[in-house]
């Protein structure tokens, strides 16, 4: 017990003596995660569309995919982003590895498959002559789609909070891709493994409930935004 | 003067699912300022009908006219709006409901708004305004469906068996305010409905549909009680059909298959009424009595062919005592009976419906009433 109290004391302090690097640290964890989040958003959402709505040979087969990325082990994702911004890999003249593109690429392939699969799961949900209803009401096709997933913002909103709840917690692709170098591509996560490889025990664990505390708050604003108007 | 095109024409349709034909319309009009029922069973096809008169499918062949000349999907599109089978409405207010057609169309804010409310108000829920969608009951949504609907003024409403899930008070009221709301804008309509009354309530023209083929159209005073063939006779309420053997044997003349609904056959105590030259009356076995709260109905038998007839309620002491088996006799009019054709399906379905069986060589519908 004694050593999670020095680690919230610990904590407080990091944050209290307006630490710069603690405070680099926790910007750069949210500018990946919250960046990965919307990319994986704004192709998992089309891409959840046309799974759930698609009329095309291997659409199960797609969302089998799908699902099955939902559980895609991010040191997996880290090796193959990894090995394709290699120096001699396809995409190693853009020179991108060990940067915070990188790790925005790697958290953003993890990232999609849960999106995507819990946004068509959620399209689904919508009652199919609900779409039917709205271009009989002169919505055009896209409209017509667009007002489906309005309909459905609820659990798409879900979507986003499980794609960014796996990218803020992974560490994997971060530490392969962006290789935790101090000022650059160290998040709060990385940032903890090295802290407890260290034996630096206080430090690691306040590293883990500032990254607790922020997690949870971006989540109440992610469910504020879903109830709102609900008792 | 040529007569003026029809607001909406189907000609030669065809909608196939799966290798399989499931709508053949060779030709439906639709009137301007008419409202045309569509009369029939769950999946004869009535809503894919619909469907393609509002492009929400394109059919496989044929194509649909607007003002005579063949309609691009935008233009039918611009000049439907429908109401479906259940309300369907955003999760969102009232207000924003009504307003959701108008907005698709390009309508400014301002002027939705203003629609919305004057729509609101003549399908009288203006109080409603405010309420979110989701608190509404049933009538009060189908209402804001129609409010809908209506307030994109569309040159013809759809409305896809818009009453099939309300209570019946709620049903009667809807339906009185919706006839009246057709009258005043003298908006056109193609309902498709599976319950004759609701048709012949709302519409002026029907047209029944059967097993995907459109079988009979026509004023619905002249095709109410004239149906051209056994699946029509059905679907106009006309409970039983004799197969032409057993109405020629009853009526003592060459007759093909004859229909009649159970509200026109009387059951009487045997022996208890002598044949007239105005009445059948054919001795049949009494089999069961089922109260259903107005009338009762009585379940007989002719020949092992199931009769279905119609008594007061309460029924009568001899009725309320009669015992399964007893010989009774069933009176009927016979300016009540109906020659029609045969169906090629009759055969396929008579097991388990009480439907009389049909020989191939008596579909002659011929009758010599």
């Amino acid at each position: 017990m004694d050593v999670l109290w020095a680690a919230l004391r610990e904590a407080l302090a990091l944050l209290g003596r307006g630490d710069p690097e603690t405070y680099e640290i926790i910007g750069l964890s949210l500018r990946v995660s919250l960046t990965a989040t919307a990319i994986a958003f704004a192709l998992g959402l089309p891409l959840g569309m046309m799974l759930a709505f698609g009329a095309f040979p291997g659409r199960r087969l797609g969302l089998a995919a799908v699902n099955t990325g939902m559980g895609l082990p991010p040191v997996v994702v880290g090796l193959f982003v990894t090995v394709m911004l290699w120096r001699s890999g396809p995409l190693g003249p853009l020179e991108l590895l060990y940067s915070p593109t990188a790790m925005v690429v790697a958290q953003s392939v993890i990232a999609l498959p849960l999106v995507a699969g819990i946004s068509a799961a959620a399209l689904q949900q919508i009652d199919p002559d609900f779409r039917v209803q709205m271009r009989a009401l002169g919505a055009g096709r896209a409209r017509a789609l667009w007002t489906v997933a309005v309909e459905a913002r609820l659990p798409l909103l879900a979507a986003v909070m499980a794609g960014f709840g796996a990218v803020v917690s992974e560490v994997g692709a971060a530490m392969m891709v962006g290789g935790n170098i101090t000022g650059q591509t160290r998040v709060l996560t990385t940032a903890a493994v090295l802290e407890t490889s260290k034996g630096e025990f206080a430090i690691a664990i306040a590293l883990g409930l500032i990254l607790l505390a922020i997690a949870f708050a971006v989540i109440v604003v992610l469910t504020l935004a879903q109830q709102r108007g609900r008792p | 003067m040529s007569a003026p095109a029809p607001l909406l024409e189907l000609r030669a349709v065809t909608v196939r699912a799966q290798e399989r034909t499931i709508l053949a319309v060779p030709r439906l009009a639709i009137d301007g300022v008419a409202t045309t029922a569509v009369l029939g069973a769950n999946g004869a096809g009535k809503s894919t009908l619909l469907r393609v008169a509002g492009a929400l499918i394109a059919p496989d062949e044929g194509m649909v006219l607007l003002d005579g000349e063949p309609a691009t999907q935008r233009a039918l599109r611009a000049a439907t709006a429908a109401v479906l089978q259940r309300p369907l409405l955003r999760r969102a207010g009232v207000r924003a409901n009504v307003e959701t057609g108008l907005r698709f169309r390009g309508v400014a804010r301002a002027e939705s708004r203003r629609r919305g409310e004057e729509w609101l108000e003549r399908l009288g829920i203006a109080q409603l305004a405010q309420r979110p969608a989701h608190t509404l009951s049933g009538g009060e949504a189908q209402r804001v469906s129609l409010a809908r609907a209506f307030a994109v003024e569309p040159r013809l409403l759809l409305l896809d068996e818009p009453f099939a899930a309300l209570d019946a008070p709620t049903r009667g009221d809807l339906l009185a305010d919706l006839r009246d709301t057709l009258a005043e804008t003298a908006t056109a309509a193609l309902l498709v409905t599976h319950d004759r009354h609701e048709a012949a309530a709302l519409a002026d023209w029907i047209a029944v549909l059967h097993a995907g083929e459109l079988r009979q159209q026509g004023r619905v005073e002249d095709v109410w009680d004239q149906p051209a063939d056994e699946a029509c006779a059905r679907i106009l309420g006309f409970e039983n059909v004799l197969a032409p053997a057993l109405a020629t044997r009853l009526l003592g003349e060459r007759c093909g298959a004859t229909a009649l609904r159970a509200s026109d056959c009387s059951p009487a105590p045997a022996g208890s009424i002598a044949p007239g030259d105005d009445d059948l009356v054919a001795p049949a076995t009494f089999r069961k009595l089922v109260p259903l709260g107005a009338s009762s109905r009585v379940v007989a038998e002719i020949d092992g062919h199931r009769l279905l007839a119609t008594a007061d309620a309460p029924p009568p002491a001899w009725l309320a005592d009669a015992e399964p088996g007893q010989g009774i006799v069933v009176r009927v009019p016979r300016a009540r009976l109906r020659a029609v054709g045969v169906d090629r399906d009759a055969r396929a379905s008579e097991a388990g419906s009480g439907r009389v069986p049909a020989s191939p060589t008596d579909r002659d519908p011929r009758c010599t009433r």
